[in-house]
């Protein structure tokens, strides 16, 4: 399970993250939604330790990240936006190095792991190449097996369907599903919506940096005061903070007509 | 034009934003660099103020030692204008990000590339322009030449920089055109490199030192005559060596007009050749520089081997860690062909040992040779603080920013940082000690000076070592294009006067046992108790002293690298 506490992050004087404070489940699946700049891949690079936060605490498994982040860690598998990965290792090779990290002995069953991680995420004809030659898509479902090769109990994962073509996404999809059934528990950011209403059992909506809505997709719904998809009901719930802000909003269609 | 400045517009604003968004602390740097330039400059000049008033005593042969001076000093800046341009040209014709954006905007390849070609020039040039200011105002010191000097100077240097570009760029071009897309930036590196290496050697294996002394030459006449040997009239330099020596002299030859026309002529041809040769071959080489990279992996097993060897006594993370580190190493070429450019500097600092002529000296031959021995010591300390920066204070940046799968791992930054240590600190190790003791052989340096300069050298490399890695930590680059800029950034530079600092602070504190121990073995004479103490503290200092060096910089760097998981 995933608890985060009062947790924070001041750059400078902007606040990205102010004070948010979650719950999550093991077996959740929970989607983190939000407009862009709202503060979710900050949230998510602090829970994967690779950001600091200025303050309040991630409770990963029982194990504080601040405290004990070796074992917090272990328990992870994070999937970053941006695939940036050795270019000069194979993708074979690249598994194995991130399986050594996690204290993983290099033996046949390792292997054995390591290849039907490759074949479940289609990449097994792939695994001698070097990584600066595979495309984007490829390179985001090779991060996708390095995160589940030592089997994490967390998983982390922002914006997942980047790069993926249909085929992809679908499997991507069913892959996180089956990870969640058993027992893993599943954090990810995303902006679509669809793929939040189909995978997630529970919705966190932020914005400016602080919660502003939580709850399955059908609560969401009911608080935003919409009958219609999930869609309307994050367009309304955000919306008010919007216009506080002045940023621009639905209405900026007709504006830009006459551009 | 409005599509040329547009397209130039954004590297201005850049860097005008850089300057205006500086605040305090981002001040710093540029003051510090600006500070060091300036006194590097002024050393140049006084050095350089020097040698050719040195010259002008020479009777005879002076002003033609000094003119050959000056064509060889054009002939160097010129050979590395061109090799700046080369390895620039790549990058902003062929390789930056922004250029896919480039050229898939309105604008035709011809403008696109004139816009390209100039940022070349400018990125290229500006430092080794820079840097001939000095050389060139000694001249102008010594020699009080009109005003005309000062203003050839300027235009032939801004014609000498447009040639070398124009060479580079051509060069670049017709290059990428002709290999596969997937080979053409390890092709060029690997050339340029061996084409510096094999320069290099033969200019170092050519002896130049005997062209500052006459007594080698057959008679002084046949030395004269060399120097009045004139170099290619076809080279650039050489023409704009005449046009200036002219003014220098105060002589009007007549010549003049006619060089400064071919030395312009020729640098608007270029740009004008150029830009006609871009219209046929840029895109084409631009579209297969995107293709992608599939490499044939030649000596897997030999690599695996190694691997296997190397990694053997190290646990499972940091066993990973080297092997990882030795693939890329091995696989990236703008990594190992520097090993070429390591080889021919160790080959040479070598070879000058061997060719010392020691019997010359006026000093007692065994004094000479231990002297030395305990001297090359500290030169033996910079090469390898020359290698560290190159491969050791760059190894925490070559993770570039694959960083963060390091960063989300269970593996502690500490534990990652002196797994880079130890892997380095082997072959560091090694080639120190080579340097060592090869060229003590050649000095035939006695064995106390032999064990004495291993020891310190063997405890020396784990300083240098710690510095690289500590400061590599402290100033990191992750988003580099390219490994090499990031050791002569700002880091590499204070990391490189550190280790300078700490090398020869070991050396000084060595220097007063060292004098004491030999000389009164020479004469026989007994050391004195205060002379003990005195020995012992300083061999106790460097000990302190070196014991600081390793651990300082790591435990400073560790701090530096979980700072900046603060962020901005």
């Amino acid at each position: 399970m995933i608890e985060l506490i009062n947790l924070s992050k001041r750059y400078k004087s902007l606040r990205a993250v102010d004070g948010i404070n979650l719950e999550i489940k093991q077996g959740a699946r929970f989607g983190f939604l939000g407009p862009n700049g709202a503060g979710k891949t900050t949230t998510i690079k602090m829970m994967a330790g690779v950001l600091m936060p200025t303050d309040g605490r991630i409770i990963i498994n029982g194990h504080d990240l601040a405290k004990d982040p070796v074992a917090a860690k272990q328990c992870v598998g994070f999937i970053p936006d941006r695939p940036f990965l050795y270019e000069k290792l194979t993708g074979l090779e690249f598994l194995h190095f991130i399986a050594g990290l996690y204290g993983l002995n290099n033996n046949g069953k390792l292997n054995h792991r390591i290849n039907d991680l490759l074949d479940l995420f289609g990449l097994g004809r792939w695994g001698e190449e070097l990584i600066e030659g595979y495309s984007h898509g490829m390179k985001q479902r090779l991060v996708m097996c390095g995160a589940l090769v030592h089997r994490p109990k967390v998983l982390i994962v922002d914006e997942p369907m980047v790069g993926l073509d249909p085929r992809g996404a679908r499997l991507v999809k069913n892959i996180f599903k089956e990870q969640v059934e058993n027992g893993v528990t599943l954090f990810m950011s995303t902006h679509s919506l669809d793929v939040a209403q189909e995978i997630c059992d529970e919705i966190a909506i932020i914005q400016g940096g602080r919660l502003i809505a939580q709850g399955t997709g059908e609560s969401l719904r009911r608080k935003a005061g919409v009958d219609g998809n999930l869609e309307e009901a994050f367009l309304r719930l955000t919306e008010e903070k919007e216009d506080l802000h002045g940023s621009p909003d639905s209405s900026v269609a007709p504006r830009l007509s006459g551009v | 034009m409005g599509h040329l400045i547009l397209l130039l517009r954004p590297g201005f604003l850049g860097f005008k934003n850089r300057l205006s968004r500086a605040h305090g602390s981002g001040f710093k740097k540029p003051a510090f660099m600006g500070v060091l330039g300036l006194v590097f400059g002024l050393v140049l000049f006084v050095l350089s103020s020097r040698v050719l008033v040195y010259f002008q005593s020479v009777e005879m042969i002076g002003d033609l030692l000094a003119k050959e001076l000056l064509s060889m000093v054009f002939l160097t800046f010129f050979s590395l204008l061109i090799f700046s341009n080369i390895i620039t040209a790549l990058s902003t014709l062929y390789l930056s990000k922004d250029l896919e954006f480039c050229h898939s905007v309105p604008v035709s390849v011809e403008v696109l590339f004139a816009a390209r070609a100039f940022s070349t020039f400018l990125n290229s040039s500006w430092m080794a322009l820079i840097f001939a200011v000095p050389i060139l105002g000694a001249y102008g010191y010594v020699y009080a030449p009109g005003v005309g000097f000062y203003l050839n100077l300027l235009h032939l240097m801004l014609a000498l920089g447009l040639i070398a570009s124009g060479l580079g760029i051509l060069l670049t071009m017709i290059l990428v055109h002709i290999f596969p897309a997937q080979r053409t930036r390890d092709v060029i590196l690997l050339l340029s490199i061996l084409m510096v290496v094999g320069l290099y050697l033969l200019f170092r294996f050519l002896r130049p030192e005997r062209l500052v002394d006459p007594e080698t030459a057959l008679s002084v006449m046949h030395y004269v005559s060399a120097l009045k040997t004139p170099d290619s009239p076809y080279l650039p330099t050489h023409w704009i060596t005449e046009i200036l020596w002219g003014c220098l002299e105060g002589s009007e030859r007549g010549g003049e007009v006619f060089y400064v026309l071919l030395t312009w002529s020729t640098a608007l041809a270029l740009l004008v050749f150029n830009i006609w040769t871009a219209s046929f071959i840029y895109f084409g080489g631009f579209s297969k520089a995107q293709e992608a990279k599939k490499r044939l992996m030649g000596g897997k097993r030999v690599l695996e081997l190694l691997i296997r060897v190397v990694t053997k006594p190290f646990k499972a993370d940091l066993s990973v860690m080297m092997a990882k580190d030795m693939r890329v190493f091995f696989r990236d070429n703008t990594q190992w062909s520097q090993l070429l450019l390591l080889s021919a500097l160790v080959v040479v600092y070598v070879y000058n040992f061997k060719v010392l002529p020691l019997e010359k000296s006026p000093l007692p031959l065994d004094f000479l040779q231990n002297g030395l021995a305990f001297l090359n010591m500290g030169l033996a300390g910079f090469v390898l603080a020359a290698v560290g920066v190159r491969f050791v204070f760059t190894a925490v940046s070559a993770e570039g920013e694959a960083f963060w799968i390091l960063r989300s791992s269970p593996m502690r930054l500490k534990r990652y940082l002196w797994g880079k240590h130890f892997f380095f600190l082997v072959p560091m190790l090694f080639l120190g000690l080579v340097l060592i003791v090869v060229t003590n052989n050649f000095l035939e340096a006695t064995r106390f000076m032999m064990l004495l300069s291993s020891g310190t050298m063997f405890l020396m490399v784990a300083g240098i070592v710690s510095l690289g890695i500590g400061f590599g930590a402290m100033y990191p680059r992750f988003d580099h294009e390219n490994i090499g800029q990031v050791a002569t950034g700002f880091g590499g530079l204070l990391y490189m006067m550190v280790s300078a600092l700490f090398i020869g602070a070991v050396v000084v504190l060595e220097a007063g046992p060292v004098y004491l121990l030999f000389m009164s073995e020479m004469k026989g004479r007994p050391i004195s108790t205060l002379e003990r103490i005195y020995m012992i503290s300083s061999f106790s200092g460097v000990l302190v002293l070196i014991s600081a060096a390793v651990l300082k910089p790591m435990s400073m760097g560790l701090k530096a690298l979980e700072e900046t998981r603060k962020g901005q």
